[in-house]
C-alpha cells in the first residue's frame, strides 16, 4: 500500500515536472546554398539567468535592395520549456549617434524548448551603421 | 511574551502586505516589462508590434524603391476595422508613415486642409496643375477572431496591409501580422 502511494506520488511529480516541456525537432538542407555574412559581436551580460536559458548564437548582416542595413540574430533556447523575452533594437549613425526610431518599442518574443530562432531587424534609415540589441527576460 | 512577538511581527508585516497590493502611479515606457496584456482589446503595444512588422517587411521588399522619382509618394487609404471595438487606425498608420518618412523611402500626401488650400491657390494663380499623383496607396484591415475553451479565451488580431499601385491598379506588396493573446483575464507583465 505504502509502495503504491510512493509510486503514485512519483508519477504525479514526474508528470508535473514534464508539464510545459515541449521541445522542437528540426530538419534542414545539409548543403547550404546561402552564405551568411557573420559578424563579430560584443556582448554585455548582466542577466546570467536569461543568458543561460536563451543564448545568443550568432549575428549576421545583409543590405536590402534599397541600401538599408539588415541584421539577424540567432538565439537558442537551452532549456526544455518555453521561454518568453522582450527585445529592443537601437540603431546608430556613422557618428555613433542614436537614430530616432518611432518604432523602438520592445518586441515580445517566445521560443520553444531547445528551439533555435532568428530575430531580424532593418535599419530605420540608410545612414545607420551600427546597432545594439537588448534582451529582457519576461517575468 | 510570545503574544508580543506575534503582535510585532504582524504590525511589521501588514504595511508590507498593503504595499504589495497597491501600485503607485508612475511613468512607463511603451512595451516595457510591466505592460498590460489586455485580452479583449488592441493595446498600444499591439499597434507598435504590427507597425514594426509592416515597416520591416515593406522596407525589406524594396517595393518603395521602384519609383521613377524617389522618394515614393504615398497616400494613406482606408483601414477597415472588423473588430468588436472602436479603434483609431491612426495609431497604426501614423507609426508606419513616420517610419517610412524617417527612412527617406517615402513621403505621404498631406491631409492638412490649410496646406491643400495653399496648393490649390498656387495652382489657380499660376494656372498650372502641380499636384503629383501618389505612387502608392496604403490600405488595410484589422480582423478580430475569438476562440474559447471554458474560461480561457484566445483573441487574435490580424493586421492586414496592402501597398497598391494606383497607376497600374495592382497590389505591389501585402503584409499580415497576427497578434494573439490567451488567458482567462487581462494581466500586468508580458
Amino acid at each position: 500500500m505504502k509502495v503504491a502511494r510512493y509510486y503514485f506520488l512519483a508519477l504525479a511529480a514526474a508528470t508535473f515536472a514534464l508539464a510545459g516541456c515541449t521541445t522542437v525537432n528540426t530538419v534542414e538542407n545539409a548543403q547550404k546554398e546561402g552564405q551568411r555574412t557573420m559578424i563579430t559581436d560584443q556582448r554585455v551580460i548582466t542577466d546570467a539567468s536569461l543568458n543561460r536559458k536563451v543564448a545568443i548564437v550568432g549575428l549576421n548582416r545583409a543590405t536590402t535592395p534599397g541600401g538599408l542595413l539588415k541584421i539577424q540574430v540567432e538565439v537558442e533556447n537551452h532549456t526544455r520549456s518555453l521561454q518568453r523575452f522582450l527585445y529592443r533594437v537601437e540603431w546608430f549613425d556613422a557618428s555613433g549617434m542614436q537614430v530616432n526610431n518611432v518604432i523602438s518599442a520592445a518586441i515580445p518574443e517566445q521560443i520553444e524548448g531547445k528551439e533555435s530562432k532568428f530575430i531580424s531587424s532593418i535599419a530605420p534609415h540608410p545612414g545607420c551603421r551600427d546597432f545594439r540589441i537588448k534582451f529582457i527576460e519576461a517575468d | 511574551m510570545k503574544n508580543k512577538i506575534i503582535l510585532i511581527l504582524l504590525t511589521a508585516a501588514s504595511p508590507a502586505m498593503f504595499t504589495g497590493c497597491a501600485t503607485d502611479a508612475h511613468y512607463v515606457q511603451t512595451g516595457d516589462k510591466e505592460q498590460i496584456v489586455s485580452l479583449g482589446q488592441i493595446n498600444i503595444q499591439d499597434y507598435a508590434n504590427a507597425a514594426n512588422a509592416a515597416v520591416k517587411e515593406l522596407l525589406e521588399s524594396g517595393a518603395l524603391d521602384k519609383v521613377a522619382n524617389p522618394p515614393a509618394l504615398l497616400e494613406l487609404s482606408r483601414i477597415v476595422n472588423n473588430t468588436s471595438q472602436q479603434v483609431d487606425t491612426d495609431l497604426l498608420t501614423k507609426k508606419i508613415s513616420i517610419a517610412l518618412l524617417q527612412s527617406g523611402k517615402a513621403q505621404t500626401k498631406t491631409v492638412d486642409t490649410k496646406a491643400i488650400g495653399y496648393q490649390q491657390e498656387k495652382e489657380f494663380l499660376s494656372d498650372q496643375k502641380s499636384t503629383r499623383l501618389p505612387d502608392f496607396t496604403l490600405s488595410g484591415k484589422i480582423i478580430e477572431t475569438v476562440d474559447r475553451a471554458g474560461s480561457t479565451r484566445r483573441t487574435t488580431y490580424s493586421f492586414q496591409l496592402s501597398l497598391n499601385d494606383p497607376k497600374a491598379g495592382v497590389q505591389v506588396w501585402e503584409g499580415e501580422k497576427e497578434i494573439g493573446k490567451q488567458g482567462t483575464r487581462s494581466s500586468v507583465g508580458f
